[in-house]
């Protein structure tokens, strides 16, 4: 029997009170603006306090999935978010399986190849896309002038609006790459040495040993990495603003619920806030990662409970 | 003994968020009194670096001036003065803004739209009403109503006008190779295909930032269509369309500037950079607003530059025109406690003397009667401020349910977007904006 160490009658309130502080906190924080943005979804709040905020019901979500070209327009930008997603956590998931695999052989030098991988994690969206534009710089940058050595050129990142798409999805790889490593690293040190030992003794090939005692034994890493990418990339919105801007043909849900919130869709300077057309594609894209998340997160604790019991 | 410590626990924390949420409001910077002998000023201007080092030294002899005022001027890129002068303004964090020229203002043909955050602003009560003020005497009349007014009362003074639609060239590199200053079409598409004849690219702009590969051809739209507002109310009425014959001729030629002008790479370089890139004398023609003039000129001061208008069409009548819009400007935050700073501010700015020395440094062309264009910009612009217009993106504001190609913008032209073929992008252009305007019904 477990004792209770809150004693009995009104103590036993304790450690509800304990939480008390916890749950305001993120009642305040956390569920209070989610709350709020739902309700804004149903205004044309501006954002701006004291304007003027009417009740709009369904408006700005008729306006986003059904208005004009601009309704297609909404569903084009929900489609690079999901090929956004996809070539994000396949790549970057495998990648850093891969990574993570090579750095825990023990050899010379791993802790330095380690924290050289990891590095891009420590670096803000800023500092990643200016490194990135000087890289893709295309009068003379590096890559500029190796696509010189074989008598090609390319605007990068202000050139064609799927060359600049795809270069977003390699930064954000390298960006993020290093926290799948780490996860992986650390479930690959989790693994009793015996087991390969066991399997060697067997005489498992390498490639056996992989399919039969380090994928299975890594589930919890697989599980919360392809988590981690898939939600991380179906928000994804800094690096598509600081690399390329808002350009047709390149926006992302996220970045395009930024850049209608803050007046920044026209390139005008005096473009209107429409924060409660973009509360309302906010919603649209949280229900999008809650399907995708609880779809893949069923998948996988079914995965799991079948592997680990 | 364990019980009683964590009852005490649970009670001092119970007590603190009782206590915190009945405890009377700390005094708001609203509500706090303005001592005369010290009051800090909180500007916010945009990036702009004659401006700002104009700014500075102008913060300074005013605080030398008024003592006890400490000027604290913060400095935003010009795409996000927006989001934080909102921010700000909602946070009564702000006395003195820098706000764009009041534009885009809904129309009476217009139907469907947002209104600007400018007037958002306005309606909120978040700018003082300066109409009483004697400063603003000191602008002329057309910009106080024009660039700051709205619902008849003044809330903005505007310093400057700017722009845009102009070529500044390298005059050495005309005069080395006998190329004449272009008046039409086909003389700048002639003096394009003698430089990169001998490897000198045509054209460069700040493309890093989006919006400075297009803003010169602006002068292409203007050259076509020279009454912008007239423009604006065609799309809107259905009179004029983008993949009308008249339009196809400014594509077929936004295609040549995109394509052949435009040096490859040009999308790459930055905003501030390409001034320093055209100064260097790498390459010929460098379309793009007045307010590169003095960036210009402090990359390489004995650099020989011109500036013309952007000749678009082959009718050199139709090239006389500059296109252009209100810049900066000055608002004071309703809600602030420190008022009579600001207004002393605005009032020194505005100052015939000081606001000389901010035309002078900048390079706008002004908006007080009494000053005069003493730069090279604004020399170069004086024979043609009479002819100088506001242009379509000031006066344009979209239907909702538009397309996002519903824009005369040449960086829609490969390799800087996906369109190689005239017809089909004005058909498109025309399809996206059709789109709205059906929405309407």
């Amino acid at each position: 029997m477990i004792a209770y160490h809150f004693g009995r009658g009104r103590a036993r309130l304790a450690p509800y009170l304990f939480l008390i502080p916890g749950l305001l906190l993120y009642l305040i924080i956390a569920l209070g603006p989610s709350l709020a943005t739902a309700g804004f979804s149903f205004t044309n709040a501006t954002g701006i306090r004291g304007a003027p905020i009417n009740w709009v019901g369904f408006e700005n979500y008729k306006e986003f999935l059904l208005l004009g070209q601009a309704a297609k327009d909404n569903f084009g930008a929900l489609g690079r978010t999901l090929i956004f997603c996809f070539f994000v956590t396949t790549i970057q998931f495998s990648l850093g399986l891969f990574v993570a695999m090579l750095v825990n052989q023990g050899l010379k030098g791993t802790n330095f190849f380690r924290t050289l991988y990891f590095m891009p994690v420590i670096l803000g969206a800023v500092i990643q896309g200016l490194i990135w534009s000087l890289f893709l710089y295309p009068l003379g940058g590096p890559m500029a002038r190796l696509l010189e050595f074989f008598g090609t050129s390319s605007e990068f990142l202000g050139g064609a609006p799927a060359v600049a798409f795809t270069w977003v999805i390699v930064v954000q790889i390298w960006a993020n790459m290093g926290t799948t490593m780490i996860i992986f690293l650390a479930g690959l040190q989790t693994i009793p040495t015996e087991m390969y030992e066991a399997a060697e003794i067997d005489g498992a090939s390498k490639w056996q040993i992989f399919k039969n005692v380090t994928w299975p034994l890594l589930t919890p890493s697989v599980n919360t990495n392809l988590l981690l990418n898939i939600i991380g990339s179906l928000q994804a919105w800094q690096l598509f603003l600081v690399l390329i801007g808002y350009r047709n043909g390149t926006q992302v849900l996220g970045y395009m619920i930024y850049a209608q919130g803050f007046g920044q869709t026209s390139g005008s300077t005096s473009s209107s806030f429409r924060q409660g057309y973009a509360a309302a594609a906010s919603i649209i894209l949280f229900i999008l990662v809650l399907i995708i998340g609880s779809i893949t997160q069923t998948i996988l604790n079914r995965r799991e409970r079948r592997i680990l019991g | 003994m364990f019980k009683k410590f964590c009852f005490y626990i649970v009670l001092f924390m119970l007590l603190s968020l009782v206590l915190g949420a009945c405890s009377p409001k700390s005094p708001s910077a609203e509500e706090q009194p303005v001592k005369d002998e010290e009051v800090t000023l909180r500007v916010l201007v945009h990036q702009n670096p004659p401006m700002v080092e104009f700014m500075e030294a102008f913060n300074t002899k005013f605080e030398a001036a008024n003592p006890g005022v400490t000027v604290d001027m913060s400095v935003v890129n010009a795409n996000d003065l927006s989001t934080v002068t909102q921010t700000r303004l909602t946070a009564n964090d702000v006395d003195v803004v820098d706000i764009f020229g009041f534009a885009n203002a809904a129309q009476p043909y217009m139907k469907n739209v947002e209104p600007p955050n400018w007037q958002t602003l306005i309606e909120a009560g978040y700018l003082m009403d300066l109409s009483d003020q004697a400063f603003i005497k000191n602008y002329d009349d057309a910009t106080l109503q024009d660039a700051g007014s709205y619902n008849g009362k003044v809330y903005s003074v505007n310093l400057g006008r700017v722009s845009y639609s102009g070529i500044y060239y390298n005059k050495d590199l005309f005069t080395a190779n006998n190329v004449k200053v272009p008046t039409t079409w086909d003389e700048l598409v002639a003096a394009c295909e003698t430089f990169t004849g001998i490897d000198v690219p045509c054209m460069t702009a700040g493309g890093k930032d989006g919006w400075p590969i297009f803003v010169g051809a602006y002068g292409l739209t203007g050259s076509i269509y020279p009454d912008q507002e007239a423009l604006v109310e065609g799309l809107w009425t259905g009179t004029i369309k983008w993949n009308d014959a008249k339009s196809m001729e400014m594509w077929d030629r936004m295609k040549v500037y995109a394509q052949e002008m435009m040096e490859a790479g040009a999308s790459g370089v930055g905003g501030d950079a390409a001034p320093g890139r055209f100064a260097s004398g790498a390459v010929a023609m460098f379309p793009g607003g007045t307010w590169y003039a003095s960036a210009i000129e402090a990359s390489e001061p004995a650099f020989d530059w011109g500036y013309i208008p952007f000749p678009g069409s082959n009718d050199p009548e139709e090239n006389k025109y500059l296109f252009g819009k209100y810049d900066q400007g000055w608002a004071i935050a309703d809600k602030s406690p420190n008022k009579d700073a600001a207004i002393k501010y605005l009032e020194a700015f505005s100052e015939p003397a000081n606001y000389q020395e901010f035309a002078n440094a900048v390079g706008f062309i002004p908006t007080q009667a009494t000053a005069t264009l003493n730069t090279k910009i604004g020399q170069e612009v004086a024979p043609y401020l009479a002819n100088f217009r506001v242009g379509y993106e000031q006066y344009w504001v979209p239907p909702k349910g538009v397309g996002q190609y519903a824009n005369p913008w040449a960086s829609y032209f490969q390799p800087f977007g996906t369109f190689d073929d005239a017809q089909e992008l004005a058909d498109k252009v025309q399809a996206d904006l059709q789109s709205g305007l059906d929405a309407l019904n």
